[in-house]
């Protein structure tokens, strides 16, 4: 139906053959290849270096910048600690500790686990796929800074004792109805941040699935990569039904909106759905990429194969579907249907399963293989050995009459320590030893290392394993003091004086981690002879990341393919050069992973910073009530992303194709699914629909939840202009898309036209659907708040919509965007699929439900 | 380990086409038990708001998770073909051809289809053990 853009496709022989690879590569071509590539890639200097976008330096920071923010709230927890250590302390005030434990929770969660893994990701990912970067540098880059911005806001508010203090989760009414701007700096401030890990699980995704070397067909990938798959889907999924609640949670504090008001018609339950809905995927978002450091480490230690490959791509994505059925288990108390909680126990039980499968896997990998304890081993014991106590805990407490025993006490304190620590610190500290030759190109000590192990190790069990008690002889959590005499004196005291060997762990840790190195000896390439392909960077480091993309037939091409380390250095695979000075890296097939076109990545640049501060002013401000100030940053946010898009993607390349090395030709620009950015477009969107299909659960949640909704006697959304509404988007989509295939078959007037008449009729759509619920009193009863939420929605999305039409035109006047050169058209009309279905929808609801329900 | 004839592009698409059918399959047990799990879950909270009749809900449930077994069933069963470990004898498919790839999305899916064929069962057990809506 489309027709071909006349674009080049691949050409030349693939794959390579033996004799190709074993043709030497003259000295002096390498040397000047080496020097060009070199150039294209080097990291800027000075005050510069802040404008970097490569993801070894992006990922740095990152990971820097969430252990940063852990070690902080590692220190709330240590007053926390301090505080329980004596019954009817007075250390801090109640008020005090509140902030502290919220804060700690928070911090521990959004600022650090999560962000970790993307950091993690963004930093080795490239390396284990031979790539040279994640496809998207200034989206990583973007993201980090984002992240950093929403990281200091939210934490620095505890300085000034403006700490949000409703607990971790934000329950209303408690946090609805607290004064100051706790709430709202919880709210804001996350989900900015959670903004940031939506785009940083784009970014892997895309990465995953598009930036492998040739050859590496998806049951060859490093399980690390399987993973990165399966928790960028579980964060699609996960994190927008948290942004939906906060989306209605910001409405009801700034507007008086009433979603979880039930004297006018709302309900907190709904808010305890949508947090938990996200909350308890996010555990497994949170253990899913630690343990894949596992998967990582063990068979190098092993010095075999990882037994079970096919068993632990099971249970990766086994345990990705089935912990979106465990939710309810937070909400064992709050009074379901007994038979309703027996569906969330059945499925808390279930998911042991596919865990065990892949420790098993690990078990069994060590036991076959001939295992050297190294360090890096030492930790991953340690966190199978805890992990596996927090999950026996954790099958108890899904057993609902358990729970309600040990609902809201220490023994759930000790049990989500034990998996976390476990599931998540101890084997990203491991990843830390592991990794750290790859990132620093030096060596941690292995005699410090032993110390914070054991410090750490014997301190968390001190720590945690009597809380267990503590919480079955009844102390409740979040309590900020006890009387003296009910048996929890002494355990809290032993808790207490564990939590500061654990500190001690972990500070020598991090003094190994950042004392000066530079006297140290330049390390071996491979000091732990892996088999992956991170192993193949450079010593001294090169930040091209790898001279030249290898062709990989196997699971550990290091072992397995003797010759491939020295072709590659040689400048024998493919894109060994940058003879236009411009950073590429090669795109290939999703499945078998053929190459399909070399990709433009960008390089170092001011406009993300820009875009960051800019984006953190919109989210921040309003916080504090300031709405202009938020909507001039806003304004400025979007020119500087326009900006960043319009001189930076889908440039017109200056020849259709080149040469890649070894005989191939592979076009430089595609359009459509074959392009990195429509596949970008097509997860967020993704992410976005999960989203809006939140909203609209919230709509049925309240008909479910209340005998009368709607209200009878309700005013209703105007029909004729619900109408209207539809009609225009129906007919927007229809000009959108038309402009697409007529811009394709070379009819670029017409398809301008369709472009200047497709945002007037989106923006009409989009008032259309204002007005019909114009007269509604959003603050009187969640009926036409929620019908008003709906509304903004898709009014906001239409507005991203027009301006990303007008982008379009504006690149098919200026040359941007040409019947051969469209992938700009190809992604607009893709985001609008999206809202287009998402308009129809809230038509239907709002014109459709009253008279149905 | 690379193939001995460089393939065709038609080929090629056809093949593609195949495989990410087999890659969507990977997926389908898995969704055919969060599809159960949603129905059981959104369907009995609906009745006990409501006050629906629940005996009526449960066996239609039942009937439900019948269907879902089968469904997964059937999925299993063709990754097992697909899988093909009985004449091939290679339960590990860390080859670097084409074929390598097939046999193991088969054993894959294979393997996640037992994994949701469990979870269905599990989820159907309180509609069989609790009675109503206390």
């Amino acid at each position: 139906m489309t027709r071909p853009s006349g674009l080049p496709q691949p050409e030349g022989p693939y794959p390579p053959t033996d004799e190709m690879l074993a043709e030497p590569v003259p000295k002096d071509v390498q040397e000047a290849q080496a020097k060009r590539l070199r150039a294209a890639w080097e990291t800027p200097k000075g005050w510069r270096y802040v404008t970097a976008v490569n993801n070894t330096e992006v990922g740095k920071w990152y990971c820097l910048t969430a252990l940063v923010f852990m070690l902080l709230a590692g220190v709330m927890a240590l007053i926390i600690r301090l505080q329980l250590a004596v019954p009817e302390n007075d250390l801090v005030s109640a008020d005090r500790f509140n902030q502290l434990f919220t804060m700690h929770g928070s911090a521990m969660m959004f600022l650090f686990a999560v962000p970790m893994f993307e950091a993690v990701s963004i930093l080795l990912l490239p390396g284990m796929l031979g790539a040279r970067d994640m496809p998207f540098p200034r989206l990583s880059a973007f993201g980090y800074w984002c992240f950093l911005i929403g990281g200091v806001f939210v934490i620095g508010s505890i300085f000034f004792d403006a700490a949000p203090r409703a607990g971790w989760f934000m329950y209303p009414p408690l946090a609805t109805e607290d004064e100051g701007p706790g709430s709202d700096i919880w709210l804001l401030g996350l989900s900015f941040i959670e903004v940031a890990s939506i785009a940083a699980a784009v970014e892997l995704i895309v990465g995953t699935l598009k930036c492998r070397p040739p050859g590496m067909r998806v049951n060859i990938m490093p399980l690390y990569a399987w993973y990165v798959l399966v928790v960028g889907g579980m964060i699609l999924f996960a994190f927008p039904p948290l942004i939906a609640g906060d989306f209605l949670f910001e409405l009801e504090r700034s507007f008086d909106w009433p979603f979880f008001d039930p004297t006018r018609g709302g309900d907190p339950m709904l808010w305890q759905h949508l947090f938990w809905i996200f909350g308890h995927p996010e555990v497994y978002i949170i253990f899913l990429p630690s343990i894949a450091i596992a998967a990582m480490i063990i068979p190098t230690v092993a010095r075999r194969p990882i037994f079970g490959y096919s068993w632990i791509v099971l249970s990766a994505v086994g345990t990705g579907f089935l912990s979106f059925g465990l939710w309810v288990h937070h909400m064992f108390t709050t009074g379901l249907p007994s038979i309703s909680l027996g569906f969330f126990s059945a499925a808390s039980e279930a998911v042991v399963i596919p865990t065990g499968i892949q420790i098993f896997a690990f078990l069994a990998t060590l036991m076959a293989g001939r295992v050297k304890m190294t360090l890096p081993m030492l930790w991953i014991s340690g966190a199978l050995a805890i992990f596996t106590m927090g999950g026996l805990t954790g099958v108890m407490l899904a057993l609902a009459p358990f729970d309600f025993q040990a609902h809201d006490t220490y023994f759930i304190v000790a049990h989500l320590h034990y998996t976390l620590f476990g599931g998540m610190v101890f084997p990203v500290i491991a990843g830390v030893y592991y990794f750290f030759p790859f990132i620093q190109k030096r060596l941690m000590s292995d005699r410090l290392g032993k110390w914070a192990f054991w410090l750490t190790f014997s301190g968390f069990n001190l720590c945690f394993l009597p809380m267990h008690l503590t919480g079955l002889w009844g102390m409740p959590r979040r309590v900020y003091t006890y009387p003296g005499g009910l048996g929890w004196d002494w355990l809290n005291l032993i808790s207490t004086v564990g939590a500061f060997v654990i500190a001690a762990g972990f500070a020598t840790f991090v003094w190994d981690l950042i004392r000066p190195k530079h006297k140290q000896a330049q390390i071996p390439r491979n000091p732990w002879d892996g088999g992956t392909l991170e192993w193949t960077h450079d010593v001294p480091e090169e930040a091209w990341g790898v001279r030249s993309i290898p062709h990989v037939t196997t699971r550990y091409p290091l072992w397995d393919q003797p010759d491939m380390l020295a072709r590659l250095d040689a400048g024998r695979y493919y894109l060994p050069d940058a003879e236009e000075g411009k950073r590429e890296t090669l795109v290939t097939s999703v499945i078998d992973a053929e190459p399909v076109q070399v990709q433009r990545v960008t390089g170092p640049t001011w406009i993300t910073l820009w875009a960051a501060a800019f984006t953190g002013g919109a989210f921040i401000f309003p916080t504090f009530s300031w709405y202009t100030p938020a909507t001039i940053s806003g304004a400025l946010a979007i020119c500087c992303i326009i900006w960043w898009l319009w001189t930076a993607t889908a440039q017109v390349p200056e020849a259709d194709s080149k040469d890649v090395g070894l005989g191939l030709r592979l076009p430089t620009y595609s359009a459509g699914p074959a392009s990195v950015g429509w596949w970008a477009i097509w997860i967020t969107m993704l992410g976005d629909a999960t989203a809006f299909a939140s909203l609209v659960f919230g709509f049925f949640f309240y008909w479910t939840a209340s005998p009368d909704f709607p209200p009878d006697g309700a005013a209703h959304a105007v029909p004729g202009l619900i109408a209207l509404a539809a009609a225009a988007f129906a007919v927007n989509w229809g000009l959108t898309v038309g402009a697409r295939q007529l811009n394709r078959a070379g009819r670029v007037t017409p398809a301008r036209i369709c472009l200047v008449g497709a945002p007037l009729v989106a923006a009409a759509g989009a008032a259309a659907l204002i007005y019909a619920v114009v007269e509604l009193e959003p603050a009187s009863h969640v009926y036409p708040a929620i019908l008003w939420a709906l509304a903004i929605w898709i009014a906001v999305h239409s507005g991203a919509g027009v301006i990303m039409q007008v982008y379009c035109l504006a690149g098919s006047l200026f040359g941007k965007l040409t019947p051969r050169y469209d992938a700009d058209i190809w992604n607009v009309s893709l985001f609008w699929h999206f809202v287009t279905i998402s308009a129809l929808v809230t038509c239907a609801v709002l014109g459709l439900a009253p008279g149905a329900l | 380990m690379t193939e001995e004839h460089q393939p065709r592009r038609d080929e090629d698409q056809k093949e593609f086409a195949e495989e990410q059918a087999s890659l969507f399959k990977i997926t389908l047990a898995p969704l055919i038990w969060a599809a159960h799990f949603a129905a059981c879950y959104g369907l009995v909270a609906v009745t006990c708001a409501k006050g629906w009749d629940i005996d009526a809900v449960r066996f239609g449930l039942l009937v439900a998770s019948g269907a879902a077994l089968c469904g997964i069933g059937w999925v299993g069963l063709t990754a097992w073909r697909q899988w093909n470990v009985a004449q091939t004898g290679d339960f590990v498919n860390r080859g670097g051809r084409a074929e390598d790839r097939h046999h193991f999305l088969g054993h894959a899916a294979f393997l996640l289809s037992i994994i949701s064929l469990i979870g269905v069962v599990f989820v159907s057990l309180p509609l069989v053990l609790i009675g109503g809506c206390q």
